[in-house]
């Protein structure tokens, strides 16, 4: 019986291996690309893509932080890049390979975080704001409004240290990126206080139960909230009063990669115009594509939630790299709150 | 005699020395090193791991861990003490009822938590059923809190209280309860006074059985809890997931450990004969 | 009078049982119930077994399925053989480094034994280079496994008499021959119910694989406890119902070849 348990489990093995294409890995946002992209560029190049997905920067960071992980290219926020960075985490990105970089908006070609764009390739902007139920009246407009008791069980906030601590501290006045341990520790005793408020710390999974109704008010990017409300009429969003983050997510090539030149080439195809304008309507999303954005229907251009009012993009306030110092008492600060 | 049970003691001492001591001792290393900045870790070496373990907030994940443990440990003996005497009481159909008990045990962990996850929240059945009876007029909410996890923690532990249970019952000398009823004893005193003393071995199995998993859980408050009935468990996989502090969460296993060790030591030292 | 009452304990003690069994299958069976509802929300809306189709058509959980299924039978296989071979051998002269170190393993919280491999893999990786994988999860499967195997086995050792192989050494057989022949099928029961076991065990594992495993090695309980994440979905309904048919079915399968 062994024997025979043995021939199975090595015929299975061999089929796995019998598929001879090369194969790229490629571990992205989940919801944050068009249904049909990876099968396009499966079958022009004549290769194999495994896409796995996760719903957070630290699930990815943890994942790939040990340098054995198995994936070619991740996506993370722009903040992250340059921590993994200090862990020679990221392969150097050549330039010369892509032909489609000259599609990038100007404004992304020189971002703060990478000026070269030596290490990472802008993919799509999100920002957070609140989704709530119109049955809510009068409805969120500030993020004070999300420490309201009436919400007391029906609430959710982003499972995501920088996002949750940024929108303390734009309720207490501070940037987002701050950097001063004293602003921080406010900013933490305000999710404190707010905790017991809380149903759970979701982040694009609780799109399911704001549509079936079980979640009043979620603090939700832009993307996965504009998903939910194709889903369902009741739902809005809103930027809050107090101001709002915005990320641009990235692109980068592993340093464990074998396969960097392959990897080249997937985000060469990203660059596309019409690839990334594929990729913009079906996550809805802002793309950093200016070849993109000139496709785009102009239903989808006018969207308020993807493409706000000048005054409202004026609220908003870009994530920038955070001192080492400052990243590391986050991240304590954040497990005292899960903890709390 | 001795080589031959050397060579077939051997395979197990590589697996449990290389897969289980080994792994143990790199994370006692881990636990008295520091964090790197963004993760993973660093030297120098420092017991500040274990000193972080004294905060209030870290104790008070720890209590309700023992809390939760324990109270899902007593509701399993309460419900599952019962049922193991009907079994042991059954006759012929014993091995039937037997086999019902642990049915569910074969299925899957996670498949059984996702039940209670489908049954307790705000649209699922249960507030259905009592929104339309008019019993309540809006949905109660049964998910995403202490009680929702210790049902889970109950019905996933239940068959391990009962097992036990009922192998210590099933040996009891029916002359005994005769006896005390020969004397004099009505039924709820001779249970009393009789039965359960005589199973005492049965329900510190049973007991350890359930306790330890529970203290140690993470898939059931995780998706029963919602993320905010924190216990040990979702801790310790915290700190090596997305807190990425290695240090900090080696520290938190290496103490849960000793926990467990202490609760062993102290419950199982009286029992000569043990499971190997 | 006293049979009275003991018959009205008796009538109690058996509603009671009625009760406490419903409590533990009634949840499945409404689960596996609803797998069958057209609608994805708690009203039933008809008859339709499009979860199933769409559970059986997902390629992801097809791959999965197959990952569990490899890994389990890998895992199941040397962890039975190792444990038998450890089981026999206590059984002759206990160990007590070996029978506490197996006795650790079995009552350590899952989680500490996720994560201490997950160390301990990531610190052999700066020496040797091994990325995590299918290997990295059988190893660790067949680690917590042993345990199983070893308490089912000898359980089973126990009630055999060891004056049979002593009948087999004087009669001139030698130690290996005596455990081939007389031992082995003495206990092939125990034996097979302990592989059972380990094959349950390895199958339904989420929180150790879900550490180990790499990009290539995610396994049915990874995919379930993403979809599970999200909330309600009909689709993990349908898996639910065919993997509680399928574990039925092999029990039963095993309790018929154990009784024949």
């Amino acid at each position: 019986m062994n024997r025979r348990y043995f021939l199975i489990g090595s015929a299975g093995l061999a089929g796995c291996s019998l598929d001879r294409r090369p194969r790229l890995n490629v571990f992205n946002w989940s919801s944050y690309i068009a249904p049909d992209t990876v099968p396009k560029f499966e079958s022009e190049f004549g290769v194999r893509v495994r896409y796995g997905v996760y719903e957070s920067n630290e699930e990815m960071l943890a994942r790939v932080m040990g340098g054995n992980s198995g994936w070619d290219i991740v996506f993370p926020t722009n903040y992250i890049v340059h921590p993994m960075l200090a862990n020679a985490l990221l392969a150097p990105i050549r330039r010369d390979l892509l032909t489609n970089l000259a599609q990038l908006e100007p404004s992304f070609q020189q971002p703060e975080w990478d000026p070269q764009l030596k290490w990472s390739m802008p993919y799509m902007v999100t920002a957070a704001g609140i989704a709530y139920n119109r049955k809510l009246a009068p409805p969120p407009r500030a993020w004070a409004d999300m420490w309201d008791e009436r919400l007391r069980g029906r609430m959710t906030m982003l499972d995501d240290p920088f996002d949750t601590l940024g929108a303390c501290l734009k309720k207490l006045g501070l940037s987002i990126n701050a950097n001063d341990p004293g602003e921080l520790r406010r900013a933490q005793a305000e999710a404190i206080r707010q905790k017991p408020l809380l149903r759970a710390y979701l982040n694009a999974e609780v799109r399911d139960q704001l549509v079936s109704g079980d979640v009043l008010a979620a603090h939700m990017w832009n993307t996965t909230a504009q998903q939910a409300m194709d889903s369902a009429g009741e739902l809005g969003f809103v930027y809050p009063a107090e101001g709002y983050a915005v990320y641009p997510d990235c692109m980068v090539i592993l340093r464990e990669s074998k396969r960097p030149e392959l990897a080249h080439q997937f985000i060469n195809f990203l660059l596309r115009p019409d690839i990334a304008a594929a990729n913009a309507l079906a996550a809805r999303t802002t793309t950093t594509n200016r070849g993109a954005r000139a496709i785009l229907p102009a239903s989808f251009r006018e969207n308020p939630t993807l493409y706000p009012a000048p005054e409202v993009v004026a609220r908003g306030e870009w994530a920038k790299t955070l001192d080492p110092a400052a990243q590391r008492l986050r991240d304590r600060l954040w497990t005292e709150i899960k903890a709390a | 005699m001795n080589r031959l049970r050397a060579w077939f003691l051997a395979p197990s001492w590589i697996v449990m020395g290389g897969l289980f001591l080994a792994p143990l001792a790199v994370i006692f290393a881990y636990s008295l090193l520091t964090r790197g900045v963004y993760g993973g870790i660093a030297r120098p070496w420092t017991a500040e791991s274990y000193q972080r373990l004294a905060d209030p907030i870290y104790l008070g994940i720890l209590w309700r861990s023992v809390w939760i443990a324990a109270l899902s440990t007593v509701l399993c003996l309460a419900l599952g003490f019962p049922l193991a005497l009907f079994i042991s009481r059954s006759g012929r159909h014993k091995n039937l009822y037997l086999s019902l008990v642990m049915l569910p045990f074969w299925t899957s962990f996670l498949v059984r938590t996702y039940a209670w996850m489908f049954l307790l929240r705000d649209t699922g059945l249960i507030n259905i059923v009592l929104e339309k009876l008019g019993v309540i007029r809006a949905p109660l909410p049964l998910l995403y809190n202490n009680g929702a996890v210790i049902l889970g923690l109950v019905y996933g532990y239940l068959p391990f209280m009962v097992l036990p249970l009922y192998a210590t019952l099933e040996r009891l000398d029916r002359n005994l309860l005769e006896a005390a009823a020969d004397l004099g004893a009505r039924p709820w005193s001779a249970l009393t006074r009789v039965t359960i003393p005589l199973c005492a071995p049965g329900i510190r199995a049973g007991a350890i059985l359930v306790f330890i998993p529970c203290l140690g859980a993470y898939l059931t408050p995780d998706l029963l809890g919602g993320g905010k009935s924190v216990m040990i468990g979702n801790l310790i996989q915290n700190q090596f997931t997305t807190a990425r502090d290695w240090p900090f969460g080696s520290a938190i296993s290496l103490a849960l450990m000793a926990i467990v060790m202490a609760l062993l030591v102290g419950f199982l030292r009286r029992q000569e004969e043990g499971l190997l | 009078m006293n049979r009275v009452v003991v018959n009205r304990t008796g009538l109690g003690l058996a509603m009671y049982a009625v009760a406490a069994f419903l409590f533990l299958h009634l949840p499945l069976l409404i689960l596996a119930a609803f797998s069958f509802n057209r609608s994805r929300f708690t009203v039933w809306q008809g008859f339709s077994l499009a979860w199933y189709r769409a559970a059986l058509h997902d390629s992801q959980l097809l791959e999965a399925s197959s990952n569990s299924l490899i890994i389990a039978i890998f895992a199941t296989v040397v962890s039975t053989i190792i444990g038998t071979l450890c089981a026999y051998g206590m059984w002759k002269r206990n160990s007590p480094a070996l029978a506490g170190s197996l006795y650790l393993s079995l009552v350590t919280p899952e989680i500490v034994t996720g994560i201490s491999l997950l160390a301990f893999y990531q610190w052999i990786f700066r020496f040797l280079r091994i990325p995590l994988g299918m290997h990295t999860v059988i190893l660790a499967h067949i680690a917590f496994s042993i345990a199983f195997v070893v308490i089912v086995v000898m359980a089973r050792l126990r009630t055999m008499d060891g004056q049979l192989e002593e009948a087999a050494l004087d009669l001139g057989a030698n130690h290996w021959q005596a455990f081939r022949y007389i031992t082995l099928p003495v206990i092939l029961p125990g034996v097979l119910a302990a592989a059972l076991l380990a094959f349950t065990v390895s199958f339904d594992d989420y929180v150790i694989t879900s550490l180990v495993a790499g990009v290539d090695s995610e396994t049915l309980p990874m995919v379930i406890y993403a979809i599970a994440r999200r909330g309600v979905n009909p689709v993990v309904n349908a898996i639910s119902a065919l993997i509680v048919i399928g574990f039925g079915a092999l029990i039963l399968i095993s309790e018929r070849l154990r009784s024949a």
